[in-house]
């Protein structure tokens, strides 16, 4: 396949396969340095903290929280839309990237799938948590029971169920396929007995026969067929909690669409953040390189402005409606008490990524990594705003309120960020951030060396 | 027939006079709609609405399938793109036709357009549905679409006489600008030309779906005119790779049509609130037949027939698939035109079919017009020899 | 995929090398059993013979049995199981059974092509298949080819012929 000279190369230095490796493979087996030291103990602080939130939400009640009468979902929905969204990037990457051959993803969608798993995860904790009673959580599946009940397939949270509960076993299942033949090439590098017999354990058996890498590819395939209408139906079917209800702010028909940009973009957001980290600390410069940051910025930029034309629809479409509650719950995002919340949204989603236009600051990894964070925060308030300020206005003038998180909230949502970051840590420890096997494949044709 | 040196399309006159024909038949046709009894008023505007929108929409989305694929610095759809850069050619064109039929029929077409009777809601949105800024928005989209889309095409046809890179980099600057600018347009002109229609209704997707529609519809065209060429022996270059490619897009757009489809029918099915589920209503009851074909020839049909690999490589059933979803598309926009504009009573006779073989006639003369004043090949593009040695494992 | 237990195995250090080494082994007749690579190299399975895989054709099977499952167990308990008026809807809710009707199909169809995969392959948790070499897991494409008795030099030197750097008989 030829490559044309104009485009840069992906994987930087004199790299043949044996180094790949090599590179990969080298930071699971040193001892973890001392960022790593420094960074599991913060998380996991933070983890326990939740914990400790988790526990006073159990034993005192939903009371614990700023809920009230008006105001039924406040952190907790906001927290759960927020984490399902940035698990968004990392199918987005494995799947949709690779149906459009785009070979840059190849560095990337290993710790992006991973994130992907532990930001369900996180995001999943908070509806169980909201029903209070966690030991029962299971009556959200449908089962033959002896109070002969079934689930309301009626209900968007429901379909939440089904949807959230599928995408992460197909992404567990994407995730895993991929790492095989990975955890094949670690189980024939380890030195270490113990390591041996766990790695080979982990790797299936795998030999890399013709045979089975003709099958694994057609499996990834058709499963990043089946994956890619897949993540567009999780955060549609997250955004219809909202848009099937009729109240004004929720009920709008780009819901769906809307929703699956600002997933992509906040979960691409998340991925710059880690990354950028990552690829220092780890010394993966050479692999997760300027190109694939400027890659990266160019979908924030892509899917950040799509979010922003929704916004700017809604608004235009809840004026051109003539419905007065509609027009009003916009008017009230906008200049009402929450105005604060909607300005950050606004400024952090639609004004700064713009930034990304000018190529300079698409390949500075300062500014990346300022905007990425601004992006993380805008995305929380986006949710917050539609989750909050839809509601604290009621029909009912004399029902209207305002809403304010407890410490426990707080410590619910600052626990599962603990969660995510502990589990990252973990996961660059033990297993390869860096889908080897697809680097190598992609060496011949993008590596510098060969330019 | 013999790929000439220059890789040239020879518009020989058998071809014109086939076009010539088509163009024939629906000025006949026009002239039927015009003198006939049995077409009222409402449905001969509603039916230029319809092909003027539809070829629009087929040059609008030749001009994005460039502009987008040149932003994503993609490279093997370079050895195609003179086709949808051609089509972009019809845009000015769909411009002047739309035009005149807003200056003659927009009060037939659009109820917002009678002010004598006071409506409070119409008078509510009365700052933006109005004639004169109906006018002005209509000036503005023509202005840059035709604009942009003439310069872009330029840059890529001056490259085939200089190497030099500096038009590719004026290519992809070109491309932003009308991908930014059509973003925001193509859900701007579908609420000026089709949503206000049904001037009470209102739905925030509209805007994506119709331009969904916009997308899998100018695949097919471009499938369709591939094919023609190629059994005109040119293109040899373009084999089952650049084919089974536009088979995967037609496939997967026709999904994603449907998913924005049916997102937009399950939030206002499931809201029940009257002013949005009188959309559906009217169109489910009243037209029960072409909501159900649209759907099945739209998704139905190229999803089950393009899921295996093997037919998308196969140049016939492609072929056939988007023939279908092309026509399906026009039943799309029959669904969306006709209730608002002619009530129950509308009709597929001599004057529709014949209206839009005219416009057929007319837009492939002028894409066949363009494909023959410029190489079909971007030699220069820098992209292009990997659109030539490529294959697709899946 | 049986164990070979008697075998010759070739060594190549690029991709390209080990697809024209084997056309010339095949040429010369001798029988290559299968080649290790530490990633997918696109046209071997053209040359070893491989014929396309059938996952695809289980992944449709198995979604199509997920959407029916999905689908016609909704209409059961609606209609059958527990009828309830939600919001004044009919019991038969078709838009609303939709969405979880997809997640069902994909859900199956995932499963079951995985699943499919790893017995077809016999891969699993803990299973053990013969590492011919771990080279192959790193920079080595191992071309494996059997002999027949007292052969084993004729396949060397043909090998050999083919470009392959290092050649090991193995009993």
């Amino acid at each position: 396949m030829y490559v044309s000279p104009q485009r840069e190369p992906l994987i930087k230095g004199e790299k043949d396969y044996a180094t790949i490796t090599n590179d990969v493979t080298a930071p699971m087996a040193g001892k973890p340095g001392k960022y790593w030291f420094m960074g599991i103990t913060i998380s996991t602080t933070a983890f326990l903290l939740g914990g400790v939130a988790t526990f006073f939400t159990v034993w005192f009640g939903i009371g614990t929280w700023g809920l009230n009468k008006t105001i039924g979902w406040g952190w907790g929905i906001t927290n759960f839309v927020w984490w399902v969204g940035i698990g968004h990037a990392g199918t987005f990457i494995s799947a949709i990237l690779l149906l459009f051959r785009q070979k840059w993803r190849t560095s990337i969608n290993r710790s992006a799938e991973a994130m992907t798993l532990m930001a369900v995860a996180c995001a999943g904790f908070f509806p169980l948590i909201h029903m209070g009673r966690l030991l029962v959580g299971f009556f959200i599946f449908p089962y033959p029971n002896t109070r002969d009940v079934w689930v309301n397939f009626n209900s968007p949270l429901l379909w939440d169920v089904f949807a959230i509960t599928t995408y992460f076993f197909v992404s567990l299942l994407f995730w895993y396929v991929g790492l095989i033949p990975d955890l094949g090439t670690i189980r024939d590098r380890a030195k270490k007995v113990w390591q041996k017999k766990i790695y080979g354990f982990l790797s299936f058996g795998w030999v890399g026969s013709a045979r089975h890498w003709s099958r694994h590819e057609s499996l990834s395939l058709i499963l990043a067929g089946l994956a890619a209408p897949l993540v567009l139906s999780v955060h549609s079917i997250v955004s219809m909690d909202f848009a099937t209800s009729v109240i004004p702010g929720w009920h709008t028909t780009i819901f769906p669409p809307y929703f699956v940009s600002g997933a992509v973009f906040s979960g691409f957001a998340m991925v710059l953040t880690l990354l950028i980290i990552a690829r220092k600390t780890m010394n993966l410069e050479e692999y997760i390189t300027i190109g694939h940051i400027e890659s990266m910025n160019k979908i924030i930029i892509a899917t950040g402005s799509i979010v922003g034309i929704a916004y700017l629809t809604e608004l235009f479409v809840a004026w051109y409606s003539g419905v007065e509650y509609e027009q009003y719950a916009f008017l009230n995002r906008a200049t009402g008490p929450y105005w604060w919340a909607y300005t950050i949204m606004m400024t952090c989603n639609v004004i700064t990524p713009q930034l990304f236009w000018f190529r300079k600051i698409r390949r500075s990894l300062v500014a990346t990594f300022i905007i990425s964070i601004f992006v993380n925060i805008g995305m929380w308030f986006e949710r917050f705003v539609i989750v909050v300020t839809s509601l604290h206005r009621d029909f009912l003038p004399s029902s209207w309120t305002m809403y304010k998180p407890t410490l426990v909230e707080v410590g619910l949502y600052v626990g599962t960020i603990g969660l995510f970051f502990t589990l990252f840590l973990l996961f660059v420890r033990v297993f390869p951030v860096i889908a080897i096997s697809e680097v190598k494949s992609v060496l011949k044709t993008s590596g510098e060396k060969k330019k | 027939m013999e790929q000439n040196m220059e890789n040239k399309f020879v518009f020989d006159s058998k071809i014109k006079m086939i076009l010539y024909g088509m163009i024939a038949v629906g000025l006949i046709a026009l002239l039927v709609g015009l003198f006939s009894e049995g077409v009222v008023e409402s449905r001969f505007w509603a039916n230029l609405l319809l092909n003027n929108f539809y070829f629009l929409a087929l040059a609008l989305g030749g001009t994005f399938f460039v502009a987008v694929h040149e932003m994503g610095e993609s490279g093997w759809q370079t050895s195609i793109q003179r086709v949808p850069e051609a089509m972009g050619r019809f845009i000015p064109f769909a411009g002047v036709l739309m035009l005149i039929t807003f200056l003659f029929g927009i009060h037939h077409l659009y109820h917002w357009t009678d002010t004598a009777h006071h409506d409070e809601i119409l008078a509510g949105k009365a700052p933006y549905l109005n004639t004169t800024f109906f006018y002005i928005r209509f000036a503005i989209y023509f202005a840059g679409w035709s604009i942009l889309s003439y310069y872009l095409r330029k840059a890529s046809i001056d490259m085939d006489s200089d190497a030099d890179i500096k038009y590719y980099k004026k290519q992809r600057i070109l491309s932003s600008v009308f991908v930014v600018f059509f973003a925001i347009t193509s859900s701007t002109s579908a609420w000026d030309w089709l949503m206000s229609i049904d001037a009470h209704w209102f739905s925030t997707l509209y805007g994506w779906y119709i331009f969904s529609g916009l997308l899998v519809s100018t695949i097919a065209m471009i499938i369709l005119i591939l094919i023609f060429l190629r059994n005109q022996g040119y293109m040899s270059h373009v084999n089952k790779e650049h084919l089974h490619d536009l088979g995967k897009y037609l496939f997967a757009f026709s999904i994603l049509w449907m998913y924005l489809w049916f997102s937009q029918y399950l939030l206002i099915w499931y809201s029940n609130i009257p002013e949005e589920t009188v959309y559906f209503v009217e169109r489910v009851n009243n037209h029960s037949t072409i909501f159900y074909v649209n759907l099945v020839m739209n998704f139905v049909l190229p999803f089950l027939v393009l899921m295996t690999r093997n037919s998308k490589r196969m140049i016939g059933v492609t072929g056939v698939v988007a023939l279908i979803v092309f026509a399906g598309h026009w039943v799309d926009y029959f669904l969306a035109i006709m209730p608002g504009v002619v009530g129950e009573n509308t009709k597929v006779g001599f004057f529709e079919i014949g209206l839009t073989i005219g416009y057929i006639g007319l837009f492939l003369f002028i894409v066949f017009l363009g494909l023959s004043k410029a190489s079909l090949i971007p030699k220069n593009h820098p992209f292009y020899k990997e659109s030539l040695d490529y294959h697709t494992n899946y | 995929m049986k164990e070979i237990t008697k075998y010759i195995s070739a060594y190549y250090l690029d991709e390209e090398d080990l697809l024209s080494g084997i056309k010339k082994m095949q040429e010369n007749n001798v029988k290559v059993l299968d080649a290790f690579t530490p990633f997918p190299v696109h046209g071997l399975d053209k040359v070893l013979g491989i014929r396309r895989s059938w996952l695809p054709r289980v992944g449709f099977i198995g979604g199509t049995i997920g959407a029916l499952t999905g689908f016609f167990f909704q209409m059961w308990v609606f209609t059958e199981g527990y009828q309830m008026n939600i919001g004044g809807k009919p019991l038969l809710a078709i838009p609303s059974f939709i969405p979880v009707t997809f997640e069902s199909a994909v859900l199956f169809a995932a499963f079951s092509m995985v699943f499919a995969f790893l017995f077809r392959s016999r891969l699993g948790l803990g299973a053990e298949n013969k590492i011919y070499d771990v080279k192959s897991t790193d920079n080595h494409f191992v071309v494996v080819a059997g002999y027949e008795e007292n052969k084993s030099d004729d396949v060397k030197e043909k090998m050999e012929a083919a470009g392959a750097t290092i050649i090991e008989v193995k009993e």
